[in-house]
């Protein structure tokens, strides 16, 4: 039974590198989207540095140093302060929902009793919270807090000396000798270096939603590598279904059938072939990935090797099923590409399924793409390893063993 | 019972490799297949004649194991269907209508896989390769994809493929469809070769030329039975020494006199039109336009068939072999 395994997977592998046109849609097409892709995505994937951002605010101290923190963001091109949202005052809560719907990607809460620390500069630190978006890039956030920082900084000694000095000659009166005053000079010069040297009166903390769960976000290589090797490995059941009506058009299962081999091992050796093509396809883009993108593999060779599996193992499942379905070879190509592409866009392969709306963020769920992707990324973009990608393991055996059964139910050999 | 001129003991033995009893294949309502028996002898040559949808080929795939059967009973070489078909899957080599090969892949590659399928290993595969090549003459392009080969190579790569695995019984269904007059001849020439080394074949075929030159007896198949089957000489007996075909006015009252002439042996009807065989085809021709003549029958068609298998067929059918 395994050798004549073995015969069919080599007739169908000497099949398939005479077929230049193959080879180019299961190698090359992937690669060149990957390169093409990623540099054409560079920017938005940099969230975008060169747009105004428009920066929600919730005062809740309501003091002047708030107000003319805000007045003076306000004046910088960069930033638009919005203090409020479609003519509804903005709270806590509706800034978070804000960031979290995707309407705004930060925001400012300024604590009460800001303006009163400012002045201060005595006592702990008060808290200013950035609101973000995890996936918002550190290259937009840093600049915006060095911003807010040193505003702080300067509307707290602006606020500062003048009360300190007002305080002194409150203290020491108006009628004072040379010498006296000479004295009061250094003191003020020695309190206001010295409160130079306290911490900042403000602490600022990047914060995010409540309801927003912190992920690390895939760059543009770290989402393109895989996402078109997962694209590119799918493109195996336009093959496999092509072949499969080749075989019956030609008669030459009719033939094998007429051989001492069973349905079972004319399937098996159908598969494998293409099942090896599909490992060797994610073993070169991801090697192509390292090699030519520099990208990081991550910390877990198994987990690879077990995304690597099931992914083509549904890729395979999905072309047994497709092979059973479409009767002629212009459904094969035609309607399988309609499909290939239906899946591979929802399923997060060109955009990033997180700046999907929710509902086709859910609705990629439904295609093995996105927990391939999703398992791909845990791995390369967050360094997880076999253990945390076990959900996306068994939901891509799971698609492979349905796609499977369907077809092998539904598969006719002539 | 073999035709052939070899005296191997083989051919000597008269062992009946294929014996068919009642055999039925329903499609549905339809009957495929409608009680056909059938014995072949080892080393014969059998021929399947007649039409499109005669059940010719249903026949082969049911022999072929392709195909389940409703009723009846299989015996190839001693073995029943569907009982022991891996068994009897290694007795047969299939000549299939269509091209059953990778284009793409060399002569040698494709022999090389249908082998291997076959259980051939190492020097005996490549000697079985060698010798298939050689037999259907094609070793000087063996290296070539099969896709460069002319139709004629094509079938004769087709037939290779099934012999290399030294089939007791080979299957020909229709293995002359599509092939231009030059290759059919060089086919026709390989299987009588395989012939006279006392390979067992059932050949199907609606060209009666193939079926004369070919096969030790002819089966006669229309609608999924068999009307007759024999050597090609008894079958032409059917016909005496012609058959004329006859459409005249006042039919029904010729019978009875044209059955009188002396040189009609017998007479019937059929789709309107009566067909007598006859002793002396000339002499009847002649008669049989006096007859017209004296009773002022108005002939509307007078045809005499040379007795031939195509002529059988349509002696017992009443169609040609080509409708």
């Amino acid at each position: 039974m395994w050798l004549q395994i073995k015969a069919l997977a080599i007739k169908e592998l000497q099949i398939f590198i005479r077929d230049p046109a193959a080879v180019l849609l299961v190698f090359l097409l992937p690669l060149g989207f990957v390169v093409l892709m990623s540099y054409a995505l560079a920017e938005p994937f940099a969230e975008q540095r060169s747009r105004q951002i428009h920066l929600p605010v919730v005062d809740l101290d309501g003091g002047p140093l708030a107000s003319k923190l805000l007045a003076e963001l306000d004046q910088m091109e960069a930033i638009a302060v919005e203090r409020r949202f479609q003519g509804q005052d903005l709270n806590r809560k509706s800034l978070e929902h804000l960031i979290a719907e995707g309407d705004r990607s930060i925001g400012l809460v300024l604590p009460a009793g800001l303006s009163r620390a400012l002045r201060s500069r005595a006592g702990d630190p008060i808290a200013v919270e950035l609101v973000s978006d995890p996936a918002l890039g550190d290259q937009v956030v840093e600049p915006l807090l060095g911003t807010i920082r040193g505003l702080c900084e300067r509307l707290s000694f602006q606020a500062f000396t003048p009360d300190r000095v007002d305080s002194l000659f409150e203290r020491f009166g108006g009628s004072m000798p040379a010498i006296a005053l000479d004295g009061i000079r250094n003191k003020v010069r020695t309190d206001v270096l010295t409160s130079l040297q306290t911490p900042s009166p403000v602490r600022l903390m990047r914060v995010a939603p409540a309801s927003m769960q912190h992920v690390v976000r895939p760059d543009a290589f770290q989402q393109n590598v895989p996402g078109y090797t997962l694209f590119g490995i799918f493109w195996i059941v336009v093959l496999l279904a092509e072949s499969v009506l080749r075989e019956k058009r030609d008669g030459t299962f009719r033939r094998l059938l007429a051989a001492p081999l069973s349905r079972g091992v004319l399937l098996a050796g159908k598969l494998l072939p293409y099942y090896l093509v599909n490992l060797i396809q994610i073993a070169l883009m991801l090697a192509a990935g390292r090699l030519i993108f520099g990208l990081d593999l991550g910390s877990s060779p198994g987990g690879l090797v077990l995304v690597g599996l099931a992914a083509s193992a549904s890729a395979t499942g999905l072309g047994v099923l497709v092979a059973a379905l479409v009767r002629t070879e212009a459904q094969a190509r035609n309607l399988t590409i309609l499909l290939l592409l239906t899946l591979a866009a929802l399923g997060g392969c060109f955009v990033p399924r997180f700046i999907m709306p929710q509902a086709m963020q859910s609705a990629g769920l439904a295609t093995p793409h996105a927990w391939a992707l999703d398992a791909f990324q845990d791995i390369l973009v967050r360094g997880q390893g076999v253990v945390e990608i076990l959900p996306e393991l068994g939901a891509l055996m799971a698609f492979a063993a349905v796609f499977f059964l369907l077809g092998v139910w539904r598969f006719r050999f002539d | 019972m073999a035709g052939s001129d070899c005296s191997c003991a083989e051919c000597a033995s008269d062992e009946c490799l294929v014996e068919i009893r009642g055999l039925v294949k329903r499609y549905g309502s339809r009957k495929a297949i409608d009680g056909v028996d059938l014995t072949v002898q080892q080393g014969e040559v059998l021929g399947l004649l007649g039409p499109n949808g005669a059940g010719k080929s249903t026949t082969m795939a049911v022999l072929s194991t392709l195909t389940s059967f409703d009723a009846g009973t299989i015996s190839l070489c001693g073995l029943r269907l569907p009982r022991d078909a891996a068994r009897v899957k290694r007795l047969l080599g299939i000549v299939p209508q269509e091209l059953a090969l990778y284009p793409s892949l060399s002569g040698t590659q494709n022999l090389s896989f249908f082998g291997r399928i076959y259980g051939l290993r190492g020097r005996a595969l490549s000697e079985r390769i060698a010798r298939v090549l050689e037999i259907v003459g094609l070793s000087n392009r063996a290296r070539d994809p099969v896709r460069s080969y002319s139709g004629g190579m094509q079938r004769r790569l087709n037939m290779a493929a099934s012999l290399l695995h030294r089939p007791r019984i080979v299957l020909l269904d229709e293995p002359m469809v599509g092939v231009d007059p030059q290759s059919r001849n060089l086919l026709l020439e390989h299987i009588e070769r395989m012939r006279a080394e006392c390979h067992t074949m059932i050949y199907t075929t609606h060209n009666m030329d193939e079926a004369a030159r070919l096969c030790d007896r002819v089966a006669i198949m229309d609608g999924g039975r068999i009307l007759a089957v024999d050597t090609t000489a008894e079958l032409l007996k059917l016909l005496g020494s012609g058959v004329i075909h006859l459409a005249c006015s006042g039919q029904e009252s010729m019978a009875a006199p044209l059955a009188e002439l002396e040189s009609v042996r017998s007479l019937d009807t059929s789709d309107g039109v009566l067909r007598i065989r006859v002793s002396d085809t000339q002499a009847a021709l002649l008669e049989i336009t006096r007859l017209c003549h004296e009773r002022s029958a108005t002939i509307h068609s007078l045809e005499a068939l040379e007795p031939n298998l195509e002529s059988v067929f349509l002696h017992l059918t009443g169609k040609s072999l080509r409708d």
